[in-house]
C-alpha cells in the first residue's frame, strides 16, 4: 500500500474511533437545529411595526355599490398595521417614495380560490413572520366571506376549505423579481458557518495532531520511514475524510431525527385532518384552519424560497469553499503544531490563523445587510476570509468574475499555504526545547532541503 | 565490505557549521561507533543516514548506491528521544510502523508474535502504550525498530532508560543481529559500552571527525608503553628497575607489589630479565589505554 495510504488510514480509523467523534455526530445535529431556529426566533419579536397598504382589485357590485371584501377586515397589531387603497400605481409610488413597508396588491383569479396576492416591498423584504401573518388573516378573512355570504359550497369549495392555499407571492419592487431574502440568509449564513465550524474544528485538530506527534518524539521514527511532507499531507487528508464522515452522519440524523420527531408528533407535522364541513360546524372549523393554514403555508413559502436559489452552483461552491478553506487553514495550523513544544504552547503563531477566521464571523451580520457592498466584496475576494463570505454570498448572486477571481485566489493560496507549510513543518518537528522565534522561523527557508 | 560510507559530508544551519566535511566508512557486519561530546553534530549525522535532513556537500552511498529513498527499508532507527503513540494500543502501533518501512501487514504481524514472544511481552499486545512503563516502552520501540529486519541500524544512546537486565538484553540482541550480517551505527556516550560493542569509531568533536579507526588499531595508537608488573612483596621494584624506565605507582597488597611501568620500546626484554634473575614474576602485562581516555584526551587536546 502507497505510505501516505497507511497514514490516512491510522489517521482516519483512530479520529473516527474516538468518544469526541461520537459525541460530536450527536450534538451537531442538534447544534445546526438551533442554528435554524433562532434567527427565525428573533425575527419574530422584532419591534419595528410594518405599514402595509392593502390595495384590493376584487371589487364586488352590491347593489350598485361597489364595496371590498377586504377593506377594514385585516386586524392591526404589534407587527403590522394595515390601510387600504384602490390604485395601484398610486400605491406604488408611495411605496418607492418609502411612505410604506409593503403594498398587498390583491387581484382577482380564475382559480379556485378566485384571488391572487402580490406583496411588493423596496428597501427590506417583510420578515417570513410578517408575511405568514398576512396570509393568514387574508385566508381567514376569504373564508369567511365564503362561510357568511355562500352557503351553496360545492365539492371544490369544501376541498379547497379543507387544505386552503391561496396564491401568494412577495416581489421586489425595483427588479420586479421574487426575492426570498431571508432563506437565502439563512442559507448564506449556515454553510458559511458549517465551513468556519469545520475549518476551526478540523484545522485545530490537524495543529494538536501534529504538536502531539512533536512532543512525543515519535516524529522522528516517522519521518526515517516516510518524508514529512507525505506525513503532514496525510494527515490533513485523513482529517477532510474525517470531516466529512462527520458532515455526512449529521445530515443522515438529521433526516432520521425529523422522521423520528414526526412520528412521536405527527398533529405538529402532518397535513391539516381532512373533515366534512357542514354548516353547523363552521364557527369551530375556522379556528382549526387557522393553526393548520399557517403551518403548511409556511413550508410552502420555504419550498418556493429555495426553489428561487441556483442550487446547483450553492452546492458546488460550497463543496469547493468547505474544502478550500480547510486545506488552506489546515495547512497553516499544521505548521504552527510544528512549532509547538512542550513547554511552549505557540500562542503567538496561533493567533494570526484565527484573527481572519473571527474577522469573518464578526463580519457575517454586515454581509448579510449588503451582500454585494464594498465589505463583501473584499472579504470574499481575500482567501484568508473567502470561503465564509463567498458562501455567505451566493444565494444572494454574486457576478461571475468575483468568483473565478476569488477561486484562482484560493487555489494559489493554498498552494502557497503547502510550501510555506512544508517548510516550516519539517524542520519545526525536530526542534525540540527551543523557543522559537519568527525571525527563526525566517531563517529556515534559507536552508536548502 | 564497505556497507555506509559518507565522504566529506557538511551541513550548515542559520548561524553554525552542523558538520564540516566529515568522512566515515562503515565495514559490513560490524558495529560502529558514533562518539562525540554533546552537539558536536552526531545526531546531525544520524538524521543524514536516516535521510531525515540533507547535506549541504558530501556524498553518501549506502550498499554501494548513492543514497535514496528506496533505502529507509533497509535502515532501522531508533532515535535517543524516544516516542510512541501514547493512545495506540501496542500491537497495532508496530504493525502501522512496520507498514511504513514496506512490511505487509501479515509479515508483520509473525514477525511481531515472534519479537513478542522471545521478549516475553505477547500479553501486551492490546494494551495501549501509556499503560506500559517506561522501560517496557523502550522494549516495544527496539522491536519496532529492528522489526523489518534492516540492514543497517543505528542506535542513539540505545542503552538509556534501561535498567541493567535488560540493557544486557539489549546488548546480546544487537551483537546477535551482528551475527546475522546486519551493520549497526551505534551513537553513545557511554564508553564501556563502546568497548563492550564497537568494533571501529568515529569521533566527532566540534562539527569535525578527530579521529577514526577499528578500537585496537586506535588503542595501540595511543598506548604510552605502559605496563603493569606484580612481584613477590617480599622484593621491590625499585631494586630492579634499569635505565630509562620510569616507575609510575606502585601499591602493595598482603602478598604482592604491584607497579606501573613506563617502559620505552626495545627495553621490555632487558627489564623482564633483570627482574626474573631476582624474584619471581607473578604477572606482567601492557595496559592499553580505555576509550574513556583516548575520548577525553583526544577532546581535550583540540
Amino acid at each position: 500500500m502507497n505510505k501516505i495510504g497507511i497514514i490516512i488510514r491510522r489517521e482516519y480509523l483512530t479520529r473516527v474511533r474516538k468518544k469526541s467523534f461520537l459525541v460530536m455526530t450527536f450534538l451537531g445535529p442538534i447544534l445546526i437545529a438551533s442554528l435554524w431556529i433562532i434567527p427565525f426566533f428573533l425575527a419574530q419579536n422584532s419591534e419595528t411595526q410594518s405599514k402595509i397598504l392593502v390595495v384590493d382589485e376584487t371589487l364586488v357590485e352590491t347593489n350598485g355599490a361597489r364595496t371590498s371584501l377586504y377593506l377594514d377586515k385585516f386586524k392591526n397589531n404589534k407587527e403590522l398595521s394595515f390601510e387600504y387603497s384602490y390604485d395601484i400605481a398610486e400605491a406604488q409610488n408611495q411605496l418607492t417614495e418609502g411612505k410604506y413597508d409593503a403594498v398587498l396588491e390583491i387581484v382577482k383569479s380564475n382559480d379556485m380560490p378566485p384571488i391572487k396576492c402580490f406583496l411588493f416591498y423596496s428597501d427590506n423584504e417583510p420578515s417570513l413572520s410578517s408575511q405568514e401573518a398576512i396570509r393568514s388573516q387574508l385566508t381567514n378573512i376569504f373564508k369567511d366571506h365564503v362561510l357568511t355570504y355562500d352557503y351553496g359550497m360545492n365539492e371544490a369549495d369544501l376541498k379547497w376549505f379543507n387544505d386552503p392555499k391561496i396564491g401568494f407571492y412577495s416581489k421586489d419592487i425595483r427588479s420586479g423579481k421574487d426575492s426570498y431574502k431571508e432563506i437565502k440568509t439563512a442559507l448564506g449564513t449556515i454553510s458559511g458557518f458549517l465551513i468556519y465550524m469545520f475549518i476551526f474544528m478540523f484545522g485545530a485538530q490537524v495543529m494538536k495532531s501534529v504538536s502531539e506527534e512533536k512532543t512525543n518524539r515519535i516524529v522522528e521514527v516517522l519521518v526515517s520511514s516516510i518524508k514529512p511532507i507525505q506525513l503532514l499531507m496525510g494527515k490533513i487528508v485523513a482529517l477532510a475524510f474525517v470531516g466529512l464522515t462527520q458532515f455526512v452522519l449529521w445530515v443522515l440524523l438529521s433526516v432520521v431525527l425529523i422522521f423520528g420527531l414526526q412520528s412521536f408528533y405527527p398533529q405538529t407535522f402532518s397535513e391539516p385532518q381532512k373533515e366534512n364541513i357542514t354548516i353547523n360546524e363552521r364557527v369551530i372549523s375556522v379556528d382549526k384552519f387557522e393553526t393548520a393554514s399557517s403551518a403548511s403555508a409556511e413550508v410552502n413559502q420555504i419550498v418556493q424560497g429555495l426553489f428561487s436559489i441556483n442550487y446547483f452552483l450553492v452546492i458546488a461552491m460550497f463543496l469547493f469553499y468547505f474544502m478550500a478553506g480547510y486545506f488552506l487553514y489546515a495547512s497553516l495550523f499544521g505548521a504552527v503544531g510544528a512549532l509547538m513544544d512542550v513547554d511552549t504552547d505557540g500562542q503567538q503563531f496561533t493567533l494570526p490563523i484565527t484573527i481572519p477566521l473571527i474577522i469573518a464571523m464578526v463580519c457575517f451580520p454586515i454581509i448579510i445587510n449588503d451582500p454585494s457592498g464594498v465589505v463583501a466584496f473584499w472579504l470574499s475576494i481575500i482567501p484568508l476570509t473567502s470561503p465564509m463570505i463567498m458562501m455567505m454570498r451566493i444565494p444572494f448572486g454574486v457576478p461571475f468574475w468575483e468568483i473565478a477571481l476569488s477561486m484562482s485566489l484560493m487555489i494559489v493560496f493554498i498552494l502557497g499555504a503547502m510550501w510555506l507549510a512544508a517548510k516550516i513543518y519539517k524542520t519545526g518537528i525536530l526542534m525540540y526545547g527551543k523557543n522559537i522565534t519568527y525571525k527563526e522561523i525566517w531563517k529556515w527557508f534559507k536552508y536548502k532541503n | 565490505m564497505i556497507i555506509f560510507s559518507t565522504k566529506e559530508v557538511s551541513k550548515t544551519y542559520a548561524n553554525h557549521k552542523a558538520l564540516d566535511k566529515v568522512s566515515i566508512d562503515v565495514e559490513q557486519g560490524t558495529v560502529f561507533g558514533l562518539l562525540g561530546p554533546n552537539g558536536a553534530g552526531k545526531t546531525t549525522l544520524i538524521r543524514i543516514i536516516n535521510q531525515i535532513t540533507a547535506p549541504d556537500e558530501g556524498e553518501i552511498s549506502f550498499m554501494g548506491e548513492k543514497l535514496k529513498l528506496e533505502h529507509v527499508h533497509q535502515i532501522g532507527y531508533l532515535p535517543e528521544e524516544r516516542g510512541l503513540y501514547k493512545k495506540m494500543k501496542v500491537g497495532e502501533q508496530a504493525i502501522y510502523l512496520a507498514e511504513l518501512k514496506g512490511i505487509k501487514k501479515s509479515d508483520a504481524k509473525k514477525r511481531l508474535e515472534y519479537w513478542f514472544n522471545k521478549f516475553d511481552i505477547l500479553n501486551w499486545w492490546d494494551r495501549k502504550v501509556e499503560e506500559l512503563s517506561k522501560g517496557m516502552q523502550q522494549k516495544v520501540q527496539f522491536i519496532t525498530t529492528i522489526l523489518h529486519e534492516p540492514k543497517l541500524l543505528i542506535f542513539d544512546e540505545p542503552f538509556s532508560g534501561f535498567d541493567p537486565i535488560n540493557a544486557n538484553l539489549l546488548k546480546e540482541e544487537i551483537l546477535n543481529l551482528k551475527d546475522k550480517g546486519a551493520t549497526v551505527i551505534f551513537s553513545t556516550h557511554n564508553m564501556e559500552s563502546v568497548e563492550a560493542l564497537c568494533d571501529s569509531i568515529a569521533l566527532i568533536n566540534k562539527s569535525r571527525k578527530i579521529l577514526d579507526g577499528k578500537v585496537d588499531e586506535i588503542k595501540q595508537r595511543f598506548k604510552k608503553n605502559e605496563f603493569e608488573i606484580v612481584i613477590p612483596r617480599q622484593n621491590d621494584i625499585k631494586d630492579m628497575l634499569i635505565d630509562e624506565v620510569e616507575l609510575i605507582e606502585s601499591s602493595y597488597s598482603n602478598q604482592t607489589q604491584v607497579s606501573k611501568l613506563k617502559i620505552p620500546k626495545g627495553l621490555n626484554a632487558g627489564l623482564l630479565s633483570n627482574i626474573l634473575s631476582r624474584t619471581d614474576l607473578i604477572s606482567y602485562k601492557e595496559i592499553l589505554p580505555s576509550m574513556n581516555e583516548i575520548f577525553i584526551e583526544t577532546v581535550s587536546n583540540e
